[in-house]
Order: structure tokens, then sequence, then C-alpha cells
């Protein structure tokens, strides 16, 4: 009886399953083949066909620099001419939710394709009210002193829209992990680098 | 009275004996028929699954010399179809072994795949039901994973600044200790599951070798073991029914754990996805 059980399991757990997915007890899905001289004229044809759309295919990579930010890992990947230049760690959005009666605010990197909107050294920080939320303080008016901090963001930004930027931090500590309001942290030497490479206009992707 | 004579003993053990015996072979013979008609409703499920399959698919004649050529134009077409979409696709390549996402045409990451395994059913294609299956984008219709796709939190506002402080002098022990990772992502178990629109199962598991898959299967553990599980458990359920178990061909694919959580995060709830096998 035991042998009985032990028989059935391993049917049951191994054999059969195997037997379902092996190709000998499946008919095959037969094929006529063509003339010989249809098949010669059919393969330059399709030959002709990848070429084209490899190509097209292709042609969608930049060849100017580009920069792909990996927002699971935390990690950049600097490409220019299609060849990887520079890669290292960065901070990605938070994935947070902070919720207050002066409105809702979401943290994240937004997925997708944005270009280099505009590049400046030494920026200012304009702190938007969300900065003022999450510390418990009312909100100044738009303009006010209070809004603008020197540093914050390192020694150069690079806007991507939206809000959304590639800049420099003072919690390098934190470089690797997800950390950010949305924007993309870097270290110094890399976002020299990023800064230097990109251009306005070029394509940052990111997943 | 009556005695109990040995020879009665004796007697009584030899029924009680046979009688087991009986219900052995009954218990034995009924497991064989069990399995039986499992094996043959099982296979039965795959052939059905081949029929439609061929049904679903039209087209002319496909020269079977031709049919390297043609799986390479279906690739770089479907491929360049996925181009025209907003969101990140997923690229699969069997024959090269790589797995890759892709931005609006652009390779975004790619990843070198360690193992993989198709079911039967993908074997015996023929170039019609393979462009039927992988000619056009495939879309992704529901996610079942171990890891959390979406890892949003709800924090709420601190009220004052006294709060705030409150609150960063609490993380402040936690921040402190915080060791800058290397890599800033957790050792988890990583394993998912898609269902693709064509009734195709695409499995992916992170794996960084393939013993410690392998361990993990034999000691009964993870991901794959459990659909396995889950699948014998549900065939039984028809087959007590005396009906066919339903079949979806599947793909299983192993990949460093890293790049699985970071593709499984970065697809779209109905991303597309291209196979070449």
């Amino acid at each position: 009886m035991v042998g009985g059980i032990l028989f059935f399991g391993s049917m049951v757990l191994f054999a059969i399953p195997a037997l379902q997915e092996s190709t000998i007890v499946l008919p095959a899905m037969t094929e006529i083949p063509a003339s010989a001289e249809e098949s010669g004229s059919n393969k330059e044809s399709l030959e002709t066909d990848i070429t084209k759309l490899q190509a097209k295919l292709d042609k969608l990579t930049p060849t100017d620099a580009y920069i792909v930010i990996n927002t699971s890992d935390n990690h950049f990947f600097l490409y220019k001419g299609k060849q990887l230049i520079r890669d290292g760690r960065c901070s990605t959005g938070k994935n947070e939710k902070l919720v207050s009666e002066k409105g809702d605010n979401i943290f994240y990197t937004p997925q997708g394709v944005r270009k280099v909107q505009r590049k400046q050294p030494n920026p200012v920080w304009a702190k938007p009210n969300w900065a003022f939320i999450e510390e418990g303080l009312p909100i100044p008016p738009p303009g006010h002193a209070s809004r603008f901090e020197a540093g914050t963001l390192g020694a150069y930004k690079l806007e991507l829209g939206n809000g959304y930027m590639i800049h420099g931090t003072i919690y390098k500590r934190f470089i690797g992990q997800s950390v950010t309001h949305g924007c993309i942290r870097m270290l110094d030497d890399d976002l020299e680098a990023v800064y230097n490479t990109l251009a306005v206009g070029s394509k940052v992707y990111i997943y | 009275m009556k005695e109990n004579l040995p020879e009665d003993f004796d007697s009584l053990f030899v029924k009680k004996r046979s009688g087991l015996k009986i219900f052995a072979l009954i218990f034995c013979i009924s497991l064989l028929i069990i399995a039986g008609l499992y094996a043959y409703l099982s296979i039965g499920a795959v052939r059905d699954r081949m029929q439609l399959a061929k049904t679903q698919a039209e087209g002319s004649v496909v020269d079977p010399s031709l049919i390297g050529l043609m799986k390479d134009k279906a690739w770089v077409e479907s491929r360049v179809k996925m181009a025209t979409y907003d969101s990140v696709g997923l690229s699969i390549d069997l024959e090269q072994h790589i797995i890759q996402l892709e931005l609006k045409g652009v390779v975004v990451m790619k990843s070198n795949i360690k193992e993989y395994s198709t079911s039967g059913f993908f074997k015996r294609m023929d170039g019609n039901v393979y462009f039927s299956m992988f000619g056009t984008p495939l879309t992704i219709k529901s996610y079942v994973s171990t890891i959390d796709r979406n890892r949003f939190k709800v924090i709420q506002a601190p009220k004052t600044k006294t709060a705030a402080e409150i609150k960063a002098e609490e993380d402040a022990p936690y921040v402190a200790a915080k060791p800058v990772p290397k890599d800033s992502l957790p050792k988890e178990n990583v394993f998912w599951t898609v269902k693709l629109d064509r009734a195709i199962d695409l499995n992916i598991q992170g794996i960084d070798s393939i013993s410690e898959s392998q361990s993990k299967y034999k000691l009964g553990k993870g991901f794959e073991f459990e659909r396995d599980l889950n699948n014998i458990l549900k065939s039984f359920h028809h087959i007590l029914k005396f009906e066919k178990p339903t079949y979806t061909p599947e793909i299983l694919i192993s990949i460093p754990e890293n790049d699985a959580k970071a593709i499984l995060r970065a697809l779209p709830s109905n991303a597309s996805v291209t196979i070449r096998i």
C-alpha cells in the first residue's frame, strides 16, 4: 500500500506534469514546405525587411549623450555615442504620499522619457509648498525670502520639467537609497560629469 | 461454553490479513485508475489547447526552411511596434538568453537569462501559430508577485514645527545607524508571474545561482514549488469532476534577483511584451 501511495505521488508530482510538457505525446503542427524557387524569393524579401526594420529600430537610440536612471536600484548610466561612459549610484523618489490638510503630495520619480530643459550651475533651491508642510511650518507666499536656499542642490542642476531635476546633495550618505521627493540626486563628481556631458535637449530615460 | 482453541486464533488472523490485502489491492487499483485518468485528461488538455491555437492562427503556408528568418522579422517588427508606445516594455530573446527593458525603442536595461524552460506546447508550434502568438507585442493582463510592485507609503504631515522636530528626533537614531549600502535593495525572494493576453503564463524568478533555485525547490520553498502544487490541486479539482484541467503554456525564466526586482517595478500594469523563442 505504501508502494502504491509512493507510486501515485511520484506520478502526480513528477511524471504526469513532465509528460504534459514533453513533446513525445504531443502532435506536431505540420507544415508543407514551399518550392525551392518560392523559398529563394521569400528569403531575399525577408532579409531586406529585417535589415530595414533593424535600421528603423537602431535610429531610435540617440547618437548624442543620454542618461538612463534605474529607480529600483538607484543607479544611473550615462551614454555618449551609444557607449556607456559612466555609471554610478544616485537617489530617486521615496514613493511616499504626504497627507495634510493643505493637500496631499506624492513623492516619486516618474518613469518615462524626459528631456533636459535647462542647465544651471550654483543653483538656489526655491522651496515648494511641501517642504514647509513636511516641517510643520506655515506656507509662505510665493517669492518670500524663506523659500530660497543656496547650497542644498549642490553645484549644478539639470531641470527635467514639472519641478523634477537632477542635482547634487548635502545628504551624501543617503546616495543609493530611495529618499528624494522625486528628483534625482547624485554625488559631486558624477553630477559634474553628467552636467558636462548632457546638453539641453538630451534625453533622460527613467524606469 | 466454547473453548478458544489455538487454531481459531490463527484462522482469525488469516481472515484479517486477507481482508487487508484485498483493501490494499483495491486502494492501489483506485490510485492507478485516478493516475491514469489524470494523465489522460492532462494530456488531452494540452492537445485541445494546441488545436485551439491552430484554429486561431490564420495565414498562408509557412515554409519551414524560412522559419528562422521569419522569427527574426517577427522579433524586430514587434519591437518596432512596441517602440511606438510611451511606457516601458519587456523584450525576451530566449535564443540569445537576453531579457531587456525598452523605452521608446531604447534598451534601458539588459540582463542575461541564467536558465529558462518552456512548455512542450511551444516546441510543437508551426510557423502560423508562432506568428499568431509572437508576431506582435503581447500585453500583460495580471501580475502575481512575492514583492510589492508599488511601494507607496502614506505619511501624515506634522501639524506643527514641534511635531516635525519630535518626529525627526525619533527617526534620528535609525537614520544615523542606517549603513550606506553598496546596493540599496534588501535580499528578498523575488518571483513573479504575469498572465499574457494570448493565454500564456510568464514566470520570472530572481536567483543569483542555479543551485539556489534548486535547493529552494527541494526544500518546498519558493514560488515555483508553490505554483506547481497549486496547479496540481487545481487539476485534481477538474479531474474529480471528470473534466479536462485548464492548460496554460508557460515560460519560466531565471535572472539575477536585482534585475527581476527592477523589471517588475518598471513595468506598468498593461505593459507590452515581445518574445522570441
